[in-house]
This record gives C-alpha cells, structure tokens and sequence, in this order.
C-alpha cells in the first residue's frame, strides 16, 4: 500500500513539473528589424483572396479529411514622390491653370493576413485535425501561386494602377483647385512602358 | 510425417505474423496521401486613398505564446508601413506661411509574401494532465495567437521609438511637397509626435 502512495505522489509530482513549464506568454523580441524611408504617396490598394484545398486520404484510413482555408494579400499602387521635381509643376498665372506631371504610378505587394479563414472543414471520426504546420503549408502553397499570378497576370496590375491614376487625378485636381488654380494631371511614363 | 506438418504449420504461422506486423508498422508509419490544391486568385476590394506612407517596416519576429493551456514558437516575418491620410490632414493656407498638422498615424502590420513567412517550430500542451492532450492549435486559437503577435508588434514600434521617426519623416517628406503647391513657406505641425497611442 505504501509503495503505491509512493508511485501516485511520484506521479503527480512529474505531472506538476510538467505543467510549469518554462512559457512566457507572448514573448516579444525580434530577431531582425529594419525600419526604412520610403516618401511613397499611396493611391489604391487591392485585396487579393487566394482559397486553398488540403486533402489526406489513403485506402486503409476510414473517414475523409479535407480542409479548406482562404486569406487576402494586399497589394499597393504608388507614386515616388522623391521623383517630383519643382519643373513639374507649371502654373500659368494668367488662366490659372497648373499643369503637374506626376512620376509614374507603381505597384507591390504591400503583404497578406496573417489570420486565415476556415471556409469547409471535413475531418472524419477516425481522422486527426489538421495542426498549425499544416495549415502554414497550405498558406505557403497559396502564396506560391499568388506571387507567381501576379506576376503573369497584368490584370490585377493594370486594375491597380488604373483606380491609382484616377485617385491621384481627383486629390491633386482638389488640392489645387483649393488654392485657386485648375490642375490638368499627367504621368510620366514609366521605364518598363506600362507605367507599373 | 507429422514433424513435417508442424514444420509447415511453424512457418505458415511465422509468416502470417511477420507480415501482419509489416502491415501494422506500414499503416502506422506511412504518410497519408496529401494534396493541396490552390485556386485562381480573385479581387476581393479595390480601395482609393491619398495617404503618404513615410516608413517601411520589415522584421523577424520569434513567437512564443500560450492559448489554452497550448504552446506555440514560431517564426513570422512581418512587413508593414506607417503612413498618413492626406485627405485627412488641415492645411490653413490664408497667412504668408501655409500651416499644416500632421493627421494620426496609420500603422499597417502584415504577414510578408517571401517564402516560410510563417514557420512553425513546435508546440506542445502544458498545464495538467498535459500528456494526455492534443497540442494541435485549433484555427480559432491559432488566429487568436496571430492576434496576439499583431498587437505586440504594433505595440513594440511605438515603444522603439519607429513611430516618433515615421512621424519626423512624414513632417519632412510633406513640407517640400506643400511648398510646391502652395508656393509659399510651409510649417507642419505635429500635434503628438510619439503617436496617438502612446
């Protein structure tokens, strides 16, 4: 009888060491920061979804497995205002007009969610749910093809970089028209021809 | 006749065994087939503004959290910009020197697009009875947990002092463009140069 005293407070005891285990709630440090200038004045911005599927099966596991997970990457269109120079903006006193050349308008992925939304979930009886590594798969698989669509598909550049001309047009023209003058907005062509 | 039998029978049984236990060892070891299929990407919000985005942020953020009695460490890399509404910001052109406040910052934090932006390490369950719980972070948790990350990321940057710079350089970055519209010497002011939230 006493020896099972022993091995239960033997037992317990490995239990509680357990759960002291060293976890600092949300630790903060970080490993590498880097803070940079950018003088970007930004126009628009676009939300991507990207939805992806994971699937496990195998003839002898009883039960499906299947999950479906979506989030949004963000992208940016922009002018570099470090490029505006004082001889593009031309103001004719006389007619009060201006005329102001802008740089031209460029895009980049400003970044994605970090949450993910769970949009289906199938997980059998007999099958295990799908873990945080998992899930940064299938994040990692999405974001894979999100880079690799942006950069074949115009589209969504295009779309961007259009809602940016017409937002920058409409700012500058009251902007100006606040001081008194018309504005008329141009672009300067961008070097890869496509003003991206 | 009879030992030739039981020799049959010895073998017989010696090779049921060997290859129940060949299929007991592949059906616990062998991975499950998995596939991971990624749609078409489709534009979910295009969104105009005019806002001047004065710093770019990119970091390394070692994540250690607990959610419900879980543990996680992980890795994530961030990217992020502090910038400024212009369209919300006053301009008071009427004296010889045109007078503007810097309007509040606006701190975006995303999750970056580079590859293994959010590596999972380990996590394990603590707290009682820890051996006999599942260590897997539901997604509610593991959102949760981002959560988390993303308020002591933006909480650390008013700390560190990147916003008080973000707004210096708003400042300086606005003065040259003011001067071009309005021709006359400009002043920024800025009403809470640590930020809003400090």
């Amino acid at each position: 009888m006493k020896m099972m005293k022993k091995l239960l407070l033997g037992a317990l005891g490995l239990l509680f060491l357990g759960s002291c285990a060293d976890t600092d709630r949300a630790d903060h440090t970080e490993l590498y920061q880097e803070i940079k200038s950018a003088d970007k004045m930004v126009f628009a911005s676009m939300a991507i979804t990207k939805t992806a599927k994971m699937e496990s099966s195998e003839w002898y596991k009883i039960g499906k497995r299947i999950a479906v997970y979506s989030y949004d990457s963000y992208m940016r269109a922009y002018v570099d205002l470090s490029e505006l120079q004082m001889e593009d903006i031309v103001f004719d006193e006389k007619a009060k007009t201006v005329k102001v050349t802008l740089p031209p308008v460029k895009t980049e992925i400003a970044g994605r969610d970090m949450q993910m939304r769970k949009e289906y979930e199938n997980i059998g009886l007999l099958r295990s749910d799908l873990d945080s590594k998992e899930r940064a798969e299938m994040k990692e698989k999405a974001n894979a093809s999100f880079k690799k669509e942006v950069e074949e598909n115009p589209m969504f550049r295009r779309q961007l970089t259009d809602a940016a001309k017409r937002k920058a047009r409409l700012y500058f023209e009251t902007l100006f028209e606040a001081n008194g003058y018309t504005a008329s907005i141009d672009f300067k062509p961008s070097k890869y021809g496509n003003n991206d | 006749m009879a030992t030739m039998i039981k020799k049959r029978n010895l073998i017989l049984i010696a090779f049921v065994v060997i290859a129940i236990a060949a299929a007991a060892i592949y059906f616990l070891f062998a991975t499950p087939k998995k596939t991971i299929d990624v749609s078409k990407g489709h534009i979910s919000k295009i969104e105009t503004m005019a806002q001047l985005c004065a710093v770019e942020i990119y970091s390394e953020v070692p994540v250690l959290d607990t959610i419900n009695d879980k543990v996680m460490f992980a890795v994530q890399k961030q990217k992020g910009s502090v910038s400024f509404d212009l369209e919300k910001m006053k301009v008071d052109a009427d004296g010889d020197t045109v007078t503007v406040t810097l309007p509040q910052e606006i701190v975006e934090l995303y999750e970056a697009t580079e590859d293994n932006s959010w590596e999972v390490i380990d996590t394990k369950a603590i707290g009682s009875m820890a051996m006999f719980r599942s260590d897997k972070f539901t997604d509610e948790e593991e959102n949760m947990l981002k959560a988390h990350i993303k308020e002591n990321s933006r909480r650390l940057l008013y700390r560190n002092g990147t916003i008080q710079r973000a707004r210096a350089e708003g400042a300086r970055m606005l003065q040259p463009l003011m001067e071009k519209v309005y021709r006359k010497p400009v002043k920024v002011i800025d009403p809470t140069p640590k930020g809003i939230y400090y």
